[in-house]
């Protein structure tokens, strides 16, 4: 009712406006706090989606490279079978195409360590240095989509040994 | 304002972290992985590559592939002749004898490879959490010297990243376990990563960290594990099919990769298999191997790796002057920690002592750098301390089981609401059992309060809605309230002591409910499966009642058989089986009976979690219960 205030409670009262404003910036911080989360969790969500399905797709992986291995060494005493083999193989490139990580081919490209892990080289005349000449084991998948790159032999040129030609 | 984060600068991997309110997590780089190789190369097409990217190129570029910097960082020419036998690149004398690595006519300081590796994790950490990352706290090996350490200061300058510490890796591993904040102790770690073996034995007491002695072998590490894998193998196939797969460079490769994934199955299985079908070829066809590893033959094979462990840890014990007995904490850092062999070694070496491995021991060192980022930043200050609920708080529900509201753990103040109905018609009070704990049947838990909310007009069961809300405050204080959404009446409760029990009691409460988890999943499935077919033989009853002369004699008959028969098997207390099989009978013959009568169908319930007849057990008698949920909302 008074005006006339003591001076205790004013020192409280600007005391007091101090801790508003800090519960007030305190309170702002915990809801951007909150929605920068959200967000986070978002993204966070997708990614581990993609993630965990990469993971599992690649887990199986090997099977595929082993049927391939199969059909590259399978003789022409079991072409029948072969036949077999090489449409499960085929169903599997497929479920895989489907699944956002097709085969890549990458014979004859040039070497590009975002696609390509070099396992060897090789002297070869005939293609330009650096070029991928043989792949051990296909990759999957491109770009931010890329399973596993591929496992490839390079071309050293003509050189054989040491400098000099 | 600009993240600090913690950087584990490692010999072969690096790893980056950061805390988020106090809590330090591991940042991933752009390629999805945890750790980045430390390794940079400068193509012939004058590209720089950093990590895996460097890494996959390197047999092409064997001369401008620059890893294992951190072997040579801070040191003379003629400090390191023995390294460089080790590396493929060349390593070269620059100004005042300093080392330097020449690719191609130009020569890279180590620090500038260690700064690129920097500047990439900062990169990809800033993109991950959407801000720049300029300041960092590094990790070097405590047995660094000034001019390895200033170095490496360096190489975050050239980063362009502030360096606000550069701490000990063992140091960073104990500040990861919070070690810091205990009483003064003697922590021993052991640190046998990919490539290298680091013992240390700190003391620690009030916030100060001593290094009492470092000892190590530079050139022992997971890659050796491997390697006798790779010829345990291939002298095995060499004996079966007289060929020698190390000789082929793809066979090699491939056996590098599965003695690598057996060794880490090693760590949690007695055996595993190795299979490398059509490895090669001969005249006589493809050869494929397979074989069978068993842990015991590893650890045989490994045997001498592993006893290489053992000088450094009594070396570095006698230096710091202390017995095993003294060690009071032992602390596993690097992945070929979760060797088992290792571990029983470093238990042998330390009067049996359980070591630290909670914090995964690739990542630790970072965490514990982050941490300390964290604290020079003060944003642990700012930091409102977040309490959490200890355990579960819930309400009994029908059939004497306990629905929990907010779970065990949540960060306070929370508030929850969910809608409960009755459990039988015309019930006209509801009976809210608040309760505390883990444990499936409500008399299993602790009883904070209890009250009722009357008035309720009648109607049938599962019809009127009670708004229940739970509502933690800052300081641990419950309010509970129940509203009749019909008519408004509302009754609540006010519980100060949520958090009245002491550590142990809750850590008992807790220890309890995991020693009865699966006697109590399946006691609650008995409960929900008494409920679901209570609650389809009361509306298949309503509907017989409804339908009256409409329905056929025979499918009423039978309806009225299969509803008595439930009425008995939940009497009987029958096994979950037979309640599940009379539930989907009735379940078909209330579908018959609305098809019947189209138009009509179950009056806005789903099948489950439907209404129950008596009051459950622990409600006894009279005493009116409340229905499991209706619908939820926040
Ligand atoms: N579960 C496991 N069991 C055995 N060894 C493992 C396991 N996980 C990782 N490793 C090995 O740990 C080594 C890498 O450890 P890390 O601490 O990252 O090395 P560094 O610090 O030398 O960069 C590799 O040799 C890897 O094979
Ligand atoms: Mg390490």
């Amino acid at each position: 009712m008074s005006d006339m205030r003591p001076e205790e409670p004013k020192e409280d009262e600007t005391g007091s406006a101090t801790k508003i404003a800090e519960l007030e910036d305190r309170w702002k911080r915990a809801l951007a706090d909150l929605d920068n989360h959200r967000k986070r969790a978002a993204r966070d969500a997708e990614r581990q989606r993609f993630a965990e399905r990469a993971r599992t797709v690649a887990e199986w992986l090997p099977v595929v490279d082993n049927l391939e291995r199969a059909i590259e060494h399978g003789g022409a005493d079991c072409a029948v079978l072969l036949e077999g083999v090489r449409a499960v193989r085929d169903q599997a490139l497929e479920l895989l195409t489907r699944l956002g990580f097709p085969r890549q081919d990458d014979v004859g490209r040039p070497f590009d360590p975002t696609r390509h892990e070099a396992v060897a080289t090789v002297p070869d005349a005939e293609v330009p240095e650096g070029t991928v000449v043989q792949v051990t084991r296909p990759g999957y998948g491109s770009g931010d989509g890329q399973l596993r790159p591929a496992q490839v032999v390079v071309s050293k040129g003509t050189q054989t040994d040491g400098p000099g030609s | 304002m600009a993240k600090a984060v913690g950087i584990d600068l490692g010999t072969t991997n690096s790893v980056i972290a950061t805390t988020e309110d106090g809590h330090p997590t591991v940042i991933p780089n752009s390629e999805g992985s945890r750790t980045t190789p430390s390794v940079v190369a400068f193509t012939e097409q004058g590209e720089r590559l950093v990590g895996q990217l460097a890494r996959r190129q390197a047999i092409l570029n064997p001369k401008g592939t620059i890893y294992s910097a951190k072997r040579f960082i801070g040191r003379r020419y003629d400090e390191v002749k023995s390294e460089i036998n080790a590396v493929s690149f060349d390593v070269v004398a620059g100004p005042d004898g300093a080392v330097r690595f020449n690719v191609r006519g130009k020569q890279h300081a180590p620090e500038e490879i260690s700064a690129l590796v920097l500047r990439k994790l900062a990169d990809d950490a800033g993109k991950f959490l959407g801000e720049r990352v300029t300041e960092a706290v590094i990790t070097v090996p405590a047995y660094f010297n000034d001019a390895q350490r200033q170095a490496t200061r360096d190489a975050g300058k050239i980063a362009g990243l502030e360096v606000l510490r550069i701490i000990n890796e063992p140091t960073a591993a104990a500040l990861a376990y919070g070690l810091d904040k205990g009483a003064n102790e003697t922590v021993l770690i052991f640190d046998l990563g990919g490539g290298t073996f680091d013992v240390s034995l700190l003391s620690i007491g009030e916030g100060v960290v001593e290094v009492l002695a470092t000892a190590g072998d530079g050139h022992l590490g997971g890659d050796d594990f491997d390697r006798r894998i790779v010829d345990h193998i291939a002298d095995e196939f060499q004996r079966d099919n007289g060929i020698d797969l190390r000789q082929d460079p793809q066979a090699l490769q491939r056996m590098f990769e599965a003695a690598e994934k057996a060794k880490v199955e090693l760590s949690s299985v007695t055996q595993t298999t190795i299979s490398l079908p059509f490895v090669t070829a001969d005249a006589t066809g493809p050869k494929h191997l397979n074989t069978t590893l068993m842990r015991s033959t590893f650890e045989q094979i490994t045997g001498d790796l592993i006893e290489r462990c053992t000088d450094p840890v009594e070396t570095a014990m006698a230096d710091a002057k202390v017995t095993a007995n003294d060690v009071d904490e032992v602390i596993l850092v690097g992945g070929s920690t979760r060797i088992p062999a290792v571990q029983a070694l470093v238990r042998r070496l330390t009067a049996g002592k359980d070591p630290n491995m909670t914090v995964n021991p690739d990542e630790v060192v970072a965490l514990g750098a982050a941490a300390q980022a964290g604290v020079i930043k003060g944003e642990v200050e700012d930091v409102v301390l977040l309490d959490v609920t200890p355990l579960s708080l819930g309400l009994e529900t029908l059939g004497g089981v306990m629905t929990k509201i907010i779970e065990r753990n949540t960060t306070i103040p929370a508030r929850r609401t969910e809608v409960f109905s009755t459990a039988e018609d015309n019930q006209t009070a509801v009976d809210v059992v608040v309760l505390q704990g883990e444990r499936e049947r409500a008399a299993d838990n602790r009883v904070l309060a209890r009250f009722r909310l009357e008035n309720i007009r009648p109607a049938p069961r599962g019809v009127p809605q009670i708004e229940v809300t739970f509502d933690i405050d800052a300081n641990g204080i419950l309010h509970v309230s129940a509203r009749d959404k019909d008519t408004g009446a509302e009754q609540k409760v006010t519980i100060s002591e949520t958090s009245n029990l002491d550590q142990s009691e809750i850590e008992r409460m807790i220890k309890d409910a995991e020693q009865h988890r699966s006697e109590d999943e399946r006691l609650r499935e008995v409960i929900d499966a008494r409920n679901q077919l209570d609650s389809i033989a009361y509306q298949v009853e309503k509907r017989l009642q409804e339908l009256g002369e409409g329905v056929p004699a025979h499918e009423k008959a039978r309806a009225e058989m299969l509803v008595g028969d439930a009425r008995q098997a939940i009497k009987e207390e029958a096994p979950v089986e037979r309640l599940r099989n009379l539930a989907a009978e009735l379940q078909q013959v209330f579908y018959g009976l609305t098809a019947a009568t189209a138009g009509a169908g179950p009056s806005g319930r789903g099948g489950s979690g439907g209404p129950g007849p008596e009051g459950g057990p622990g409600a006894g008698g009279d005493e009116d219960v409340i229905d499991a949920e209706f619908t939820t909302d926040e």
